[in-house]
């Protein structure tokens, strides 16, 4: 292992700690945005430190799905997190690698393993929110496919140290197939991190949740856990946008953190695009996913034209 | 004074479906045994009264909208309303869910039952849905879950006394129940309040009104999640309480309208200072109901949902609003004796369709002209009538004023100076049952959206 390779390896395991920051971040700049003081980015440690020293409780009659999705769950998204790519040299971990479908499959096992525990509590708000949330995966993981496929034709791998490197030629960002992808890409932040106008994260309306129904269910070091999962999944998609998507220079330090840099400013927006608009009718959102998702096909056939196959 | 009218079982039913009937509630008659009255609407509601033999009265249920005032009657006061089949109960909770909610069968009905207890700060209630899928096949809501017996903690008091207890029903219409409670026991006593007394009243009724509906537009907003139009119209709703609080002392001005007093006259600089205030929050509750208009992803959650239309209104006996939203210009303001409403007409929104916009726009509508009363009865020096011994008396009266959720109906029963019986029918109470209705057929996520736009009070069935 390089030098190089040592430290953005050290990186990526310093992000497992950053992602509630990020989404505190979101947090803060939703406040000001509204005209609410609101608490600092900070606030979900706090959260976290109060839930981690809470005892947990079992709702009676579940079985081993309820108790252990919390720690696969929360497993699977740091494996995720560690994979987000800050570098062409970043290491390639072992067991994991670093192809892009990889972290494809460990959000979706993320997402089976919250739905099999909501079946196995057969609460309804935890069975309705899971319902909702697969019923949005078909088409917001067709969408998340089909972005990461932009970036790899263009690039001709599925490597995400290879994405990266690509993101910092100036020959990507003429193919127009990289510019759908950054188009849908932004759609994939708001789905993945469950904002406006898919899901709410706010909201104490059962009867509307999707991400936060089966949280429901959830008490002490198990909620704390998911908590952090939540925080950790905007690490994941933000640092796939910044790293696949956005410019960043091709140098090692430079480009880590313009690549870090860039996460800020995602929060920044989404936080805007929350507070801008009112969350859509459920069954209206997988039409905007699925739109999304032909955006990406459209970039791929650009991408197949040019390149004169 | 109102009266009260007995007649006898055989002529009920007629009698009742010939008149316009405000509500219906129990009381122990003058033989002791209990008895059924109901408020007769009109240029002077009256009082119609059955007695209840062997406990049994015959019910009214497939004449008029008396659904929750008969199983309400039932439950507390051991009646049984013959042809009200089966009774259901509404302030009693017995586990057997049967004995309580509508049995629905079916091989894919789910039940999702919501509350009492809810994530967010909410008042408790309760809310059993049947869905196939996302879509609500039916709706049985279980409130009443905080019974405080305030009607029966007024009675035995003097009627200044019952009318403090009567005005903490709820915060939300504290001077509209205070003033329908003032304007039944002065007509039982037979008194007229002056021109000044009345025109306080109905500002501080209008005053109530445009922080209500100012609250409402926010938590409709807050229900879809736009946080713009949540923000904005909560600072409106604020500054309008802070003027409340100016000129009566209390934010949601309890205790301001009494039997014996109104708040008097702040001085000419204040009143004017008020009235350049409210004229300011309504222009700019009029720019932001605009913007409001043209947000496409708001206008798209708000139409459609939550329809109750002209016919239901009538069916289910909605008020206020709510009504005037489906295009029913009904309001208790335009026969307002006991109030100051020169020349008042009802409004309804420009598209009365009945949905939650219809219901958004009605808001918008009636802000204007609470606004527009409000700057007026604000022009002037408030004169109200010096303070008047409630003396002794004996005698039934009703009042009726219109909530910011329609249409409250007050009746009290005096004798010798004692509160024997009163009861508050307010417009939340009135409009419960349509919201059950109104959630049928809505897509789960949509309910809670359609119950904030027409945002009843919990504590209003408390009582």
């Amino acid at each position: 292992m390089t030098g190089t390779a040592a430290v953005l390896g050290a990186l990526s395991v310093l992000a497992l700690a950053a992602g509630p920051g990020l989404a505190g971040l979101v947090q803060t700049a939703k406040a000001r945005l509204q005209g609410r003081r609101g608490a600092d980015p900070l606030q979900p440690y706090r959260d976290l430190r109060r839930l981690w020293r809470r005892s947990v409780v079992d709702p009676e009659g579940t079985g081993a799905a309820y108790r252990t999705a919390p720690a696969v769950i929360a497993a699977v998204t740091a494996a995720a997190v560690l994979m987000v790519p800050l570098g062409a040299d970043a290491p390639r971990w072992p067991f994991l690698g670093a192809d892009a479908l990889l972290v494809v499959g460990l959000l979706a096992t993320a997402r089976m393993a919250g739905a099999v525990s909501a079946w196995d509590t057969s609460a309804a708000f935890g069975m309705m929110g899971a319902a909702r949330d697969l019923a949005y995966a078909v088409s917001g993981e067709a969408l998340l496919l089909g972005t990461l496929l932009v970036a790899a034709l263009p690039a001709g791998t599925t490597d995400l140290r290879g994405l990266w490197a690509a993101a910092a030629q100036a020959e990507t960002w003429r193919t127009p197939a990289h510019w759908a992808g950054l188009l849908a890409v932004a759609l994939v932040v708001l789905v993945e991190t469950g904002r406006q106008p898919i899901d709410n994260p706010d909201t104490h309306l059962e009867l509307t949740m999707i991400h936060e129904g089966p949280l429901l269910e959830y008490a002490g070091r198990d909620l704390a856990m998911l908590t952090w999962v939540a925080g950790a999944r905007h690490w994941i998609v933000m640092g796939l946008a910044a790293g696949v998507f956005l410019p960043h220079p091709s140098g090692a330090a430079a480009g880590a953190v313009v690549t870090v840099a860039w996460l800020p400013v995602l929060a920044a927006a989404t936080a805007l695009a929350e507070s801008s608009q009112a969350k859509m009718r459920l069954g209206r959102a997988p039409r905007l996913l699925a739109s999304g998702a032909v955006l990406t096909l459209l970039g791929a056939v650009a991408w197949a034209f040019g390149a004169g196959l | 004074m109102a009266g009260i009218e007995r007649v006898g079982a055989d002529a009920w039913r007629d009698r009742v479906a010939r008149g316009n009937v405000a509500g219906l509630h129990a009381a122990i008659g003058p033989d002791g045994t209990p008895e059924v009255r109901a408020v007769l609407a009109g240029e002077t509601p009256r009082l119609l009264a059955v007695a209840a033999p062997g406990g049994v009265v015959p019910t009214l249920v497939d004449l008029l909208p008396a659904g929750w005032d008969e199983r309400e009657a039932a439950d507390l006061y051991g009646l049984r309303f013959e042809g009200h089949d089966p009774h259901r109960a509404l302030v009693h909770h017995p586990d057997d869910r049967d004995l309580w909610a509508t049995p629905v069968v079916g091989s894919d009905v789910h039940t999702v039952p919501v509350g009492p207890v809810h994530a967010g700060v909410i008042e408790s209630g309760h809310f059993l849905f049947h869905v196939v899928g996302e879509r609500v096949l039916h709706v049985d809501a279980r409130l009443f879950h905080k019974h405080r017996g305030l009607e029966r903690h007024a009675e035995g008091r003097s009627p200044e006394d019952a009318g403090r207890v009567l005005s903490r029903v709820c915060a939300g219409c504290a001077v509209t129940n205070a003033v329908a409670y003032a304007a039944a026991t002065e007509d039982a006593l037979g008194r007229v309040p002056g021109e000044g007394t009345r025109r306080v009243r109905t500002l501080l009724i209008e005053l109530e009104r445009m922080w209500n509906h100012l609250n409402d537009v926010s938590q409709i907003c807050a229900g879809v999640g736009l946080a713009p139009g949540t923000m904005l119209f909560a600072t409106l709703k604020e500054r309008v309480q802070r003027v409340c609080a100016l000129l009566t002392g209390h934010r949601f001005m309890f205790d301001a309208v009494t039997l014996a007093s109104a708040p008097g006259d702040p001085g000419d600089a204040a009143r004017e200072a008020m009235r350049a205030e409210l004229a300011a929050v309504a222009a700019d509750a009029a720019t932001a109901a605009r913007g409001l208009l043209f947000d496409t992803s708001l206008r798209d959650r708000t139409s459609g949902p939550g329809r109750i239309d002209a016919d239901a209104v009538r069916e289910l006996g909605v008020v206020g609003p709510a009504a005037r939203a489906a295009g029913v210009a009904a309001d208790s303001r335009t026969d307002a004796p006991r109030l100051w409403y020169p020349g008042f007409a009802a409004v309804v929104p420009p598209t009365p369709a009945g949905d939650v916009a219809a219901r958004l726009e009605a808001r918008w509508v009636e802000l204007e002209q609470a606004a527009g009363i409000v700057g007026e009865l604000l022009s002037a020096p408030l004169r109200p009538d010096a303070p008047a011994d409630t003396g002794t008396g004996t005698g039934h009266g009703v009042g009726i004023a219109e909530s910011p959720r329609g249409r409250t109906v007050c009746t009290v029963e005096i004798r010798g100076g004692t509160v024997r019986r009163v009861h508050l029918r307010t417009g939340s109470y009135a409009n419960w049952p349509a919201v059950a209705v109104a959630g049928t057929r809505a897509i789960l996520p949509d309910f809670p959206l359609v119950n904030k736009s027409f945002e009843l009070c919990y504590a209003c069935v408390d009582r």
